[in-house]
């Protein structure tokens, strides 16, 4: 919470009572500080537990009474590669080099996945989560990011179909391969803060849920997913490269199928923007925490 | 050093009004008004300070809105305070209302790992415990079903088990004991008896006097946000039920429309013989007596007793309605008797609300609003919502024969 909260004794507790070292907590009115933030960190930690089992969790629900199950994570994706195929190669011809334009859509809607589906599921995550978060006490951020670990996992699941494309269309990958850890990690983190500042937004303002599928749909189109990075005007690319889904999609896709090294600017731009915006987002959410279940 | 130090603790909820006025206006832009309209406040709690030693009990009653669980709340860290400091020394759990953390797709086990870890229990915990919470919730044979193919009574089981289990230093516990049925409850009881013999430091929010009154050595009674008074059980329990001024505060606000031909003085509750009795039993005969003054005359009147919920509900209502037999008041002072042979309600505390009205007349004369409670205990578990008087018999067929006995 966003209380300044701090363990002043860790002593052992005297007979009769648990084996567990004696805490001690002070609840304060809200304030950011220093001292609450590493607090609200170490609580995180102390409840890695329910961070695991609530993405478990989540998991085991998604696919529980679906007949495909699993599948699904790879089903969404493909369909939706299958469809962009028919729109920019077959009809509309968009030139795309050397590489097949299907492994192009499928790298981009990969990480693009992972972005939008974290981001519109953890956005009401708190809102859905009213009668928990009105009667027991957690670090909040834990409801927003299962949904996030969920969205990592399906991304996981559907990098085999994007192995399994790359053999068949014979894509051969370099070592540069190794470099799409780093630039997920990259894009965990943005997706991380986003869904931070959006799920605590949502809580008094609805507005943003209703509004995200739109919001997701126009950031989508303005980022090199279902096209080329090369398909962009040079003469936009400075404005376009501001967006930093841009760095990452591609960054992915050039490290992947290009076998070359991605373009320093654009995603260091994007990590840059990334790393600075976790902490704001965490510090945000906090601040926010503290009211959360007198306004939910 | 104590286990719970609340230390001038404040809360403070802002409401936002809808703005009445231009109510023709575009709901868009009434919304954006409703925006920058001050906010009012209200003090749940005001300036609450107290502390709970290692393994004591502590109870904490009042009205609704008293800020009895705002108090739990803040306890159990879901909201913060306004200003001031709580001190919490140990591990610390509240038994929420059993089950919130449920997913019904998800089989008993788990939902065992899924409640224990939002609870604040470890996954390594729970795997030691999980044998036993399995067992106290007497669910063996269905743990690797969904819940949601669960009754409602194995759900509540399944609920408290894991919750106590949780081995806290501290147990906040609610109104949860009104739940599941009697075995369980006696169950539950007994493990919150353990716990505390064990050492546990408990709180404890009810409006089940008798059940504050059993656990706990001290109470607290709350008022409009304050603590009001301090002492020990019997001792608190008693003046909450004796100070009818607690409710009394609303008496004034439903005046309007009445005419004043006849003014309720007071309302009492007292057994066959007369005698002003502090508390009744379930299916024990009572009498309440309304004494009114009559100013002028009233040709067919009727009087009414209202019962209420702690809640507010209406519960019951005794009434002079039920025969069309004239009362005509003449000026004086006078009282009349409700007579119950067996009393219905179940144990707890009722509110209670007498008014005066002509037969068939739109205004009331006299209403006099949650002047008196009714405290209702029982010996018995007697499940349900009320209680019906009755009596039964034994019939055995013998040899074709039927003998009868009568108990």
């Amino acid at each position: 919470m966003d209380v300044q909260t701090i363990s002043v004794a860790s002593t052992e507790k005297p007979a009769g009572r648990g084996r567990i070292p004696l805490r001690s907590r002070v609840i304060r009115p809200p304030s950011v500080s220093v001292a609450s933030i590493l607090f609200g960190l170490h609580e995180l930690w102390r409840y890695r537990d329910l961070l695991y089992t609530l993405s478990a969790h989540r998991i085991k629900v998604r696919y529980k009474q679906s007949v495909l199950g699993i599948a699904w994570a790879v089903l969404q994706p493909v369909s939706l590669m299958l469809i962009y195929t028919l729109v920019f190669a077959v009809v509309a011809r968009i030139p795309t080099g050397t590489t097949p334009y299907p492994v192009i859509a499928f790298t981009g809607l990969l990480v693009w996945s992972l972005f939008s589906t974290a981001l519109t599921t953890s956005t009401s995550g708190l809102v859905s989560h009213a009668h928990l978060v009105t009667k027991v006490y957690f670090p909040r951020e834990i409801l927003p990011l299962t949904y996030v670990v969920a969205a990592v996992f399906d991304f996981i699941i559907a990098t085999f179909v994007l192995a399994g494309l790359m053999i068949y269309y014979q894509v051969a990958p370099t070592i540069n391969l190794l470099l799409a850890v780093p630039i997920v990690m990259i894009l965990v983190c943005f997706v991380t803060s986003m869904s931070l500042v959006f799920s605590a937004i949502q809580v008094r303002f609805r507005d943003v849920g209703v509004a995200m599928p739109l919001l997701l749909q126009l950031w989508m189109f303005a980022s090199p997913v279902v096209y080329p990075l090369g398909a962009v005007p040079e003469r936009f690319r400075g404005l376009y490269s501001l967006n930093p889904m841009v760095g990452i999609v591609d960054g992915f896709r050039t490290v992947v199928i290009g076998g070359t090294l991605a373009d320093p600017y654009t995603l260091g731009f994007s990590a840059l923007i990334s790393v600075l915006l976790l902490p704001i987002a965490y510090v945000y959410f906090k601040r926010i925490e503290a009211t959360i279940a007198d306004v939910i | 050093m104590p286990d719970l130090i609340f230390d001038h603790v404040s809360k403070r909820y802002r409401i936002r009004h809808e703005v009445e006025h231009g109510a023709t206006r575009h709901p868009l832009i009434r919304k954006w008004m409703n925006l920058w309209t001050r906010p009012e406040d209200f003090w749940a709690v005001k300036d609450v300070s107290f502390a709970v030693e290692r393994g004591e009990a502590v109870g904490i009653i009042g009205h609704n809105g008293a800020g009895k669980s705002t108090i739990l709340k803040l306890l159990s860290n879901i909201t913060t305070p306004t200003s001031g400091e709580i001190t919490i020394n140990g591990r610390l759990a509240a038994l929420i209302e059993v089950g919130s953390g449920f997913h019904p797709e998800l089989s008993g086990r788990e939902n065992i790992y899924l409640n224990g870890s939002i609870l604040g229990m470890s996954r390594s915990e729970i795997t030691r415990k999980l044998d036993s919470i399995i067992d106290f919730a007497d669910l063996r044979q269905f743990i690797d079903t969904p819940v949601k193919r669960y009754s409602s009574g194995m759900y509540v089981r399944l609920g408290f088990s894991i919750a106590a289990h949780l081995q806290p230093d501290i147990l906040l516990l609610d109104e949860v004991l009104a739940v599941g049925d009697a075995a369980f409850q006696a169950k539950c009881l007994n493990r919150i008896t353990e716990l505390k013999e064990a050492g546990t430091t408990i709180v404890f929010i009810s409006h089940d006097l008798r059940a504050v009154e059993r656990l706990c050595q001290r109470v607290l009674l709350l008022k409009r946000g304050q603590v009001v008074m301090s002492g020990s059980a019997k001792e608190v329990v008693a003046a909450y039920q004796s100070d009818a001024t607690l409710s009394s505060e609303s008496v004034e606000v439903h005046k309007k429309g009445e005419t004043k031909e006849v003014e309720i003085r007071a309302l009492s509750f007292c057994d066959e013989a007369g005698q002003v009795k502090p508390s009744f039993q379930t299916g024990e005969p009572l009498v309440a007596r309304i004494d009114y003054e009559v100013h002028s005359p009233v040709k067919d009147a009727v009087f009414g007793l209202l019962f209420f919920t702690a809640d507010g509900e209406q519960h019951c209502e005794l009434t002079t309605d039920l025969s069309d037999d004239r009362i005509s008041l003449a000026p004086g002072k006078a009282s009349l008797e409700f007579r119950t042979p067996e009393l219905g309600l179940l144990p707890g505390i009722y509110f209670t609300s007498v008014h005066v009205q002509e037969r068939n007349a739109r205004d009331v004369i006299h209403y006099q609003y949650k002047s008196t409670i009714l405290r209702v205990d029982s010996d018995r578990v007697i499940r349900g919502n009320f209680f019906l008087p009755h009596e039964w018999n034994i019939k055995q067929v013998r040899n074709g024969r039927g003998s009868e006995e009568h108990s």
